[in-house]
């Protein structure tokens, strides 16, 4: 375990995870719904964090929300959605500074969980259905901002490369969903989904800071009260056994001047999986930090690039290498790196890359213990993994990784899809 | 032995920073942060891009460089006759990075082991430079790519060119990285005259924070820097052009891939070069709050501005300001700039006429000083801005201190000189083919 943290079920089922720590400045909360990843629900999910924000019981409208939280300290509320392996999540967060820095006695707390509260589990409500225009509004701000994915080329391509290879796949739906979907929700309909997920998904609140275990309890117990079945849902586990029948190309054409090349592969190694922290290791070796095989041979021995990695989506048992290049030297690029890929599977891996890049995951591992977002995230990861890990077996695990391990780990890895973002032909480059 | 120390208390944050001046003239803080298991250490120099300028004393002759070099000298310290800096760190367990930008170059590193062998690695690399001309020709194309990468950013290209349409001669409205054509210039022989000037101790700080004994730091700083003998050096003099009041343009528009027009309205401030200290800093938060009673979601021209589909959350407002320069930018994503454009000037002619109310004041305040607070959470944004802020003559730990004077009778005065239609420029990223 990381900090030392204490669980404790509230009268309706859900859990909640109090880490006590008296290092941070702040309290922090996070209330996560769990749900599944499809095409499908995708924009009724990532809809429904937009609209509970904007207008809630108490706070009808986002400028009384946003006053209400300047007074408390500029106290800071997100409202967002999640996509992790083939899981969907809402997530509900509030930090305020502690009470000791600012000459408050015990207010922070109790004020901060029931504005959260208020917006996650006290909804404004007429007539039985969210409010039109509130619905309206953020459904156009969500087709904006998943349209705004364009804006940044490095996400785009990456994005662009994991959907084509998961197209067929849960996987594959963006976190924003799909943009044609967003017209067959309705106030009501999503209201009605939204008592759904309330009263049946699995849901944890998480609570950080330097307060009393029962005061926490208290709070939560008074705040996140309303009724819920007593069966909650099981949520199918992520895909990540898909079969390759030849590796897919895509090319993209745009006004740009470097080109991206994004390579995707399938690892069939998931978070559960005993070869776990092999995978991490092996990733870390090829491409996950400035000493690893990627960063050494593509930009600093070749001078292609000015970032080229690896990066790894560890519930889904993905890989991704990108790199951005000229589109010129893209077959040199290529080959730089498929030669990387095939010394890690031949075991041509010095002790200090080994050695490096574990020393190099672990003080990852450990930095997160100083972060109350990466706390609960670490912890998160096992709930959505279906396997927890304590800090000390991630630990050991990494440690124990030898070559014949990381021979079977790449024996494992199939290139699935080339994704190549070009500069229009007649443009620059 | 660095016996003499100085400490600097916070009480709202409850913090004591140690400061030791060691030889020959360079400042160490150190900041215990207990429970922390990462240590935290950045070594820094006042030779950012806008250093392009400048003579040592006695020297008469002044020394005037291409675009980037402040950058690309940051690149080149990574490699020396052993290899690659980046290898050392890794085998400590360590994760190093640095970075460049107007005013400073900065190196960091952060590790939860050998945090002693890792700080004498940081110190070492950066007093030890080592180019030539193979290893300089080589990052020449590392860095083209770089600048290839953010001239495709949008978010990046906005802000420079809105700089550039507000100054018209101050090295702020050029690309830090520079171009390729101005790095083509770069030679080991300038990058060791830069060195030479920029990196010596005096012109030099390190911050360290986390859970450790400040006296050891102390120590450790000292006793590498005494080892290498160095001299006392005249004080650099920068040279920077006179910036006249008018700008450049008033309107700047650029075609890239873009879901819908990037919008940023820009103010020049031509106040800062005669306000230092406690004096700037009280100018920021004043600034801050300037900004976010006009501009926060918290008031009725953010709301009003979503709800007619003119903004999105990511709307936003900020003033920065250094020891020669400043400027205010507010702006976003947008599909109307022009109307945009329209609300915003409105709603700052409004402002100025009808004043600030006494709540409003004081609940942006409660907000700055909360949002302060929260941010020690993170020993990289307490390292990184304390020295930022120390380079221009302020101190982060006198913000709460400062925060509390400043009276809602000064913010009028400050939005009528700072928000100044005559000193505005607007710059634009559009579709290809929509404008």
């Amino acid at each position: 375990m990381l900090e030392e943290c204490s669980y404790h079920y509230l009268p309706n089922g859900i859990r909640l995870i109090f880490m006590p720590t008296d290092k941070f400045k702040t309290i922090t909360m996070g209330l996560f719904i769990y749900q599944e990843l499809t095409p499908k629900l995708a924009a009724s999910n990532a809809l429904l964090p937009s609209v509970l924000e904007k207008g809630s019981r108490l706070y009808p409208d986002y400028l009384t929300l946003q006053r209400e939280l300047e007074n408390l300290y500029g106290a800071g509320i997100g409202a967002d959605i999640m996509k992790s392996g083939e899981k969907h999540i809402l997530t509900f967060t509030m930090e305020t500074a502690h009470d000791q820095f600012l000459g408050e006695n015990g207010r922070l707390l109790d004020e901060g969980m029931s504005i959260l509260g208020s917006v996650v589990a006290d909804p404004l409500v007429v007539d039985g259905a969210f409010r039109e225009d509130y619905v309206r509004q953020e459904k156009n701000q969500l087709i904006k901002d998943i349209r705004a994915m364009l804006n940044d080329k490095v996400i785009y391509s990456l994005e662009r490369c994991l959907s084509l290879m998961c197209e067929e796949e849960n996987y594959g739906v963006y976190r924003l969903g799909r943009i044609e979907d967003y017209d067959f929700i309705d106030p009501s309909g999503l209201y009605s989904y939204y008592r759904d997920l309330l009263a049946r998904n699995p849901i944890d609140l998480y609570v950080i800071g330097d307060i009393k275990h029962d005061k926490v309890i208290e709070a939560a117990e008074k705040v996140f009260n309303f009724p819920r079945h007593g069966e909650q849902m099981k949520l199918p586990a992520t895909e990540i056994m898909r079969r390759i029948d030849k590796v897919r190309y895509h090319e993209e054409e745009m006004l740009i001047n470097q080109a991206k090349l994004v390579l995707g592969y399938r690892t069939y190694t998931g978070f559960q999986d005993d070869l776990y922290c092999t995978l991490q290791v092996y990733s870390g070796i090829l491409g996950g930090f400035p000493h690893s095989k990627l960063f050494m041979n593509v930009r600093e021995n070749a001078g292609l690039a000015y970032y080229t990695h690896s990066r790894l989506e560890p519930h889904k048992g993905l890989m991704a290498i990108a790199s951005g290049i000229n589109y010129d030297q893209r077959e040199e690029a290529r080959e730089i790196i498929d030669r990387q890929l095939e010394d890690m599977a031949s075991g041509n891996i010095s002790d200090a890359e080994l050695d490096n890049t574990k020393r190099g995951l672990i003080n990852q591992l450990r930095s997160k213990q100083d972060s109350p977002s990466k706390l609960i995230s670490f912890h998160l990861d096992g709930s959505i993994g279906g396997r927890t890990y304590t800090l000390e077996e991630l630990t050991a695990g990494i440690e124990a990784v030898d070559r014949e391990d990381i021979k079977a780990v790449a024996e494992r890895i199939k290139l699935d899809t080339v994704y190549l973002l070009r500069p229009r032909k007649g443009g620059s480059n | 032995m660095t016996g003499n120390y100085r400490l600097i208390e916070n009480k709202e944050l409850q913090e004591t920073l140690f400061h030791y001046r060691v030889h020959p003239g360079m400042d160490v803080y150190v900041l215990p942060r207990p429970g922390y298991q990462k240590k935290y250490a950045i070594f820094s120099t006042r030779f950012g891009s806008i250093d392009n300028c400048f003579r040592v004393e006695p020297e008469q002759e002044f020394t005037t460089l291409p675009d980037g070099v402040a950058h690309f000298l940051e690149h080149k310290l990574f490699e020396d006759e052993r290899g690659n800096v980046f290898d050392r760190f890794a085998a400590l367990g360590a994760s190093a990075n640095a970075y460049t930008s107007f005013t400073q170059t900065s190196y960091l590193f952060s590790c939860t082991a050998n945090f002693e062998e890792s700080l004498q690695q940081l110190l070492d690399f950066v007093q030890e430079p080592y180019f030539t001309e193979q290893t300089v020709q080589k990052e020449q194309g590392i860095i083209g790519q770089e600048i290839k990468m953010y001239e495709d950013h949008p978010h990046w290209r906005v802000f420079f060119n809105l700089l550039e349409g507000l100054y018209r001669e101050h090295p702020v409205r050029r690309d830090i990285a520079g171009t390729a054509d101005s790095i083509a210039e770069i030679t080991p022989d300038l990058l060791y005259r830069c060195y030479n000037t920029f990196y010596h101790p005096s012109n030099m700080a390190v911050f360290v924070v986390g859970d450790l004994d400040p006296a050891r730091v102390g120590n450790l700083v000292e006793e590498n820097l005494a080892a290498r003998n160095y001299r006392p050096m005249g004080a650099i003099i920068r040279r920077h052009p006179s910036e006249p009041v008018a700008i450049t343009r008033q309107r700047t528009v650029q075609e890239l891939v873009v879901s819908e027009p990037i919008f940023l309205l820009g103010f020049k401030d031509m106040s800062v070069e005669n306000i230092h200290g406690r004096d700037l800093m009280h100018r920021e938060i004043l600034m801050e709050l300037v900004l976010d009673i006009l501009f926060a979601s918290s008031e009725e021209l953010y709301n009003d501005l979503y709800k007619e589909d003119l903004i999105d959350e990511n709307f936003d407002s900020e003033y920065s300001a250094d020891i020669n320069y400043g400027y205010i930018m507010i702006g976003g994503e947008t599909k109307d700039p022009d109307q945009l454009y329209q609300r915003i000037m409105e709603a700052i002619a409004k402002f100025l006429k009808g004043g600030v109310s006494k709540e409003q004041f004081e609940r942006h305040r409660r907000k700055i000083l909360g949002s302060y607070i929260r941010r020690f959470n993170s020993l990289e944004f307490i390292a990184n801005n304390f020295l930022a802020f120390r380079f221009k003559g302020t101190d982060l730990f006198q913000l709460p201190s400062i925060l509390h004077e400043v009276r809602l009778g000064e913010v009028l005065a400050l939005a009528e000189e700072n928000l100044d239609p005559d000193r505005h420029a607007v710059s634009l990223i559009v579709p290809p083919g929509a404008d």
